[in-house]
């Protein structure tokens, strides 16, 4: 559970709502009118169309689905990824890398998977690596891709507030015959431009960087599995394994790793 | 020139002249001058009969 992105949102809502209702004096008259159908439909609806024009649906889906990613992340544990290769290593060494074919069946982690089994049927440790490398590039890749969606959002709803704005404004300046009714005709102008922008810098943009952040763990793991299972197959000690790997780490993870490795 | 066979049961001839040295870990590996390492099947004394042969296979032959 990823508490940040809960109390982000919930504290985040609670500042804009309070704000209104502080600067209003607690007049919810006043307040709800801030809720206007057609601002709504401007900013949302002019968004989400932009977005079907931008990008194929089941692009868009996908990246929708995420929202849920920034909640509840994948867990990732580095110190977990660096157990399970010194594992296999141990197991490398007592009895030799076709042993690693029945282990690497019972791991969950694909990837892993993938490397072990190439290792195992043999292949040439440079072919190893352009595939596991090349893997992780497409998956970097895709990432990026549904981050991309987000991130056009981001620039598209501040860009709709404002052509509701001007839509607004032209409305406005169009009969300018009654003055007391200027100061609010303006007020809803602003209302849309106000959406756009909290859609674009309380959703979009945030949601895309906490994405951007867990990519950017989840390669660092499978970067630190690479190197493992290369090891492994140029056959060093597990020791030697372990000691690389944890350069791979911040030095406060680093100390907890010492009760595991078993050493031979 | 030795015939070895990789762990996936392929066959494939190295030049012994280039080995540089072999290690086990406990799977046999060989460590080219070229710095590529090859992981074969066989074992350390398997190689070394293997490549004795060849020696005095061409060697012979004058």
């Amino acid at each position: 559970m990823e508490l940040g992105s809960i109390i982000g949102f919930l504290s985040g809502t609670f500042f804009i709502v309070f704000s209104l209702l502080l600067s209003a004096s607690f007049n919810i008259a006043k307040v709800a009118k801030i809720i206007d159908p057609p601002s709504v439909m401007i900013t949302i609806g002019g968004s989400i169309a932009a977005v079907l024009i931008a990008y194929p649906i089941p692009r868009i889906l996908n990246a929708l689905k995420t929202i849920g990613k920034i909640f509840k992340p994948p867990i990732i544990d580095p110190k977990e990824s660096i157990n399970k290769i010194i594992t296999l290593a141990n197991l490398a060494r007592k009895e030799g890398l076709l042993a690693l074919e029945e282990a690497a069946q019972s791991m969950d982690d694909e990837f892993l998977k993938k490397g072990i089994m190439l290792i195992v049927d043999g292949t040439d440790p440079e072919l190893v690596r352009n595939i596991l490398e090349t893997e992780m590039s497409y998956i970097e890749g895709r990432h990026g891709d549904v981050r991309g969606v987000w991130d056009f959002i981001g620039s598209i709803a501040p860009a709709f507030g404002m052509v509701g704005t001007l839509i607004g404004l032209i409305m406005m300046l169009q009969d300018m015959s009654d003055p007391d009714a200027l100061g609010p005709q303006m007020a809803i102008a602003m209302i849309t431009t106000f959406y756009g922008s909290v859609i674009a810098n309380f959703i979009a943009i945030p949601v895309s960087n906490k994405l951007k952040v867990f990519s950017g763990d989840e390669m660092l793991i499978k970067e630190v599995l690479i190197e493992g299972m290369l090891s492994i197959q140029a056959g060093e000690n597990p020791r030697i394994i372990e000691e690389k790997l944890k350069a791979f780490l911040s030095p406060a993870l680093r100390n907890l790793e010492s009760g595991n490795v078993d050493d031979k | 020139m030795i015939t070895v066979t990789k762990l996936n049961d392929k066959e494939v001839i190295i030049n012994s002249d280039f080995i540089e040295l072999i290690e086990s870990n406990p799977d046999t590996m060989i460590t080219m001058t070229t710095a590529r390492k090859i992981i074969v099947k066989e074992t350390i004394e398997e190689l070394i009969e293997k490549i004795t042969t060849y020696k005095k296979i061409i060697n012979s032959k004058l």
